[in-house]
């Protein structure tokens, strides 16, 4: 953490960097956001997750300051974000990456980083950030030459200009190359390791494991789990699987341990007590001078556990209106 | 704690934020002269046509016109510089900053609303002004067209012109739903208007076409502007300047009730 406090109140008390409590947000007769809770740590990667339409932007645009929320308590780095008085101050310790590329095409991206710089009490250096987002080569070019993906870079250079304690990046990656994904995954990394609070957005499962501490499902405009990446919607605790060659000569059934065929010669094992069998499969294999080939320990993906949250509550929601119950789904919309 | 982490309160801090909105001017004018093209034709439109009009019919007179065309023309194109580049060229400029996403990027920065907007309106305003300047001197100093004669008047008409018209830019803005339709539509009831209500040939008082003409605020400026400019200001005067005033705010209530700082994408 830098020297500079980050995230107190007005009495000088330490607060999370983002505080949501019941957050909800309409439209008129359709709803936004419903009854949204979390907190996210300073210095913390938190990733919130959805599909289109769950109210992922709504919500992050409103810990911005730039929506009202309908009900419920929001607080950014210790002030309510819709308090007008309070709000230039606020922009000064945050930063944000939109969601759609939005840069001047006649500037130079040494123009458009040094006019944003300026708006900032304490900012990175021009040529710091530069280098930062790997434009260093294209400096001095207008910002129209740029491919697209050089174009998102220099949208998050203009994220991390100010210097903020706490930057929004509302799906970063989109639109990236493999190298530009992972070098601005590297960014945010040395970000992270500086201090800097990061509330990601995004849809992409490898991105909440490579960079997110925790993680929030929105689905149907409401959280549905939360978590680490490692043990949301009980991903540590389910079953896994155990997989490999099956050695020339042994037939499946002569193994330890109940296995089933899954192609190309390989088994797979299914089992919640992991430690157990490949204890049992290992040493089998020693005993006969067996070479278990391409022997992986599998667990269920956050790919997985997402699609089974979304599905279920889906499905639940179909059921629930077919009973004519009280949970009707609320419309979703995109303001 | 030092004193940096207890929030501070307010937009305005007063003096110390002047050479803030100072710098924002100088990156819209930045902008401005970075697109050659634009500026070019922004600027040199009113100059071409000054040229082509004054070289043709200056000693041009007509019966209900005290002053000959050549006397008319370069106040005439003063106020359409005025016109167009604080509702024409701004609006179609706020419609597209609005749907590229850029209003909203910097309204996510520390930037504040009002320093943000006044460096906008003051950017135009001076090249609106720029255009002024250029057209007095083109008529001085190339048909000895000398003016200002009511210099006070002369200025005030500028004035009320692009704070209103500036005004109705961006309530226009507002209206458009994206950035394809800006141009035809912002510039569709531009150029209609201002070749209907005299600007390349003045209008005969008490026709049908300056009844008509007459309920938009571009005929008034155009004759405010020709009044003050040659010294024949009189009662008129005041009621062009009103109307003007009245229609800039109407652009004020308009942008006020529907302005947004998301795309419209409509």
């Amino acid at each position: 953490m830098p020297a500079r406090a980050r995230g107190r109140d007005e009495c000088g008390v330490d607060v999370p960097a983002v505080s949501v409590e019941h957050l909800s947000k309409s439209y008129g007769t359709s709803v936004a956001v419903r009854d949204v809770s979390f907190e996210v740590q300073k210095g913390e990667v938190f990733a919130l997750l959805g599909p289109n339409g769950a109210g992922k932007t709504t919500t992050v645009e409103i810990l911005e300051g730039f929506r009202e929320r309908s009900g419920g308590r929001v607080q950014t780095l210790g002030v309510d974000p819709a308090d007008h008085s309070t709000q230039r101050w606020l922009r000064t310790r945050i930063g944000v990456v939109l969601q759609e590329l939005a840069v001047e095409p006649f500037y130079s991206v040494r123009q458009v980083l040094s006019r944003n710089a300026g708006y900032y009490p304490n900012p990175r250096p021009v040529d710091e950030v530069i280098e930062l987002i790997g434009l260093g080569e294209k400096a001095d070019d207008r910002v129209k030459r740029l491919s697209g993906g050089q174009q998102r870079r220099l949208d998050v250079g203009l994220g991390i200009i100010g210097n903020p304690d706490l930057l929004f990046l509302d799906e970063p990656t989109t639109g990236l190359d493999p190298s530009g994904r992972r070098e601005t995954w590297e960014l945010i990394r040395l970000l992270a390791a500086s201090g800097t609070t990061v509330l990601l957005t995004t849809h992409y499962m490898d991105e909440v494991e490579a960079l997110a501490d925790r993680v929030a499902v929105l689905f149907g405009q409401e959280v549905v789990a939360s978590g680490t990446p490692s043990s949301i919607g009980g991903r540590d605790l389910g079953a896994v699987t155990i997989r490999f060659r099956l050695p020339e000569g042994v037939a499946p059934e002569s193994l330890p341990v109940p296995a089933q065929a899954a192609g190309d010669g390989h088994v797979e094992i299914h089992t919640e007590d992991e430690v157990r069998v490949l204890h049992e499969l290992t040493g089998w294999a020693l005993a006969g001078g067996h070479r278990l080939q391409g022997l992986s320990v599998l667990r269920v993906s956050l790919e997985d556990i997402y699609l089974g949250l979304t599905q279920g509550m889906a499905a639940r929601r179909a059921e629930q209106r077919e009973a004519g119950g009280a949970g009707r789904p609320a419309e979703q919309v995109r303001p | 704690m030092s004193a940096t982490d207890v929030p501070v309160k307010g937009s305005f801090r007063g003096a110390s934020d002047l050479p803030l909105v100072a710098r924002q001017v100088g990156f819209e004018q930045l902008a401005f002269w970075l697109n050659p093209i634009g500026a070019v034709l922004t600027i040199g439109f009113s100059v071409v046509f000054i040229v082509i009009f004054e070289s043709t019919s200056r000693h041009t007179t007509v019966n209900y016109l005290p002053i000959n065309l050549g006397q008319y023309y370069i106040p005439a194109f003063a106020a359409y510089g005025v016109m167009a580049a604080c509702f024409n060229v701004l609006a179609i400029s706020m419609v597209n900053r609005r749907e590229m996403g850029l209003l909203k990027r910097l309204r996510l920065s520390p930037l504040p609303t009002w320093m943000l907007l006044a460096a906008i309106f003051v950017n135009w305003m001076i090249i609106a002004l720029i255009q002024v300047v250029l057209l007095l001197a083109v008529g001085r100093f190339g048909y000895a067209v000398h003016g200002p004669r009511d210099v006070g008047m002369f200025l005030l008409v500028l004035l009320v012109g692009l704070l209103s018209f500036t005004a109705m830019g961006v309530g226009i803005s507002t209206v458009v739903p994206n950035a394809d339709a800006a141009g035809p539509v912002v510039s569709l009831v531009f150029f209609i208007l201002v070749a209907l209500s005299g600007l390349y040939f003045p209008v005969k008082p008490g026709s049908g076409l300056a009844t008509f003409t007459g309920f938009f605020p571009i005929r008034h400026l155009i004759l405010a502007t020709v009044d003050s400019f040659n010294g024949i200001s009189d009662t008129s005067t005041w009621h062009d300047i009103l109307v003007v005033a009245i229609w800039g705010a109407v652009g004020v209530f308009v942008s006020l009730r529907r302005w947004e700082w998301s795309p419209k994408r409509g």
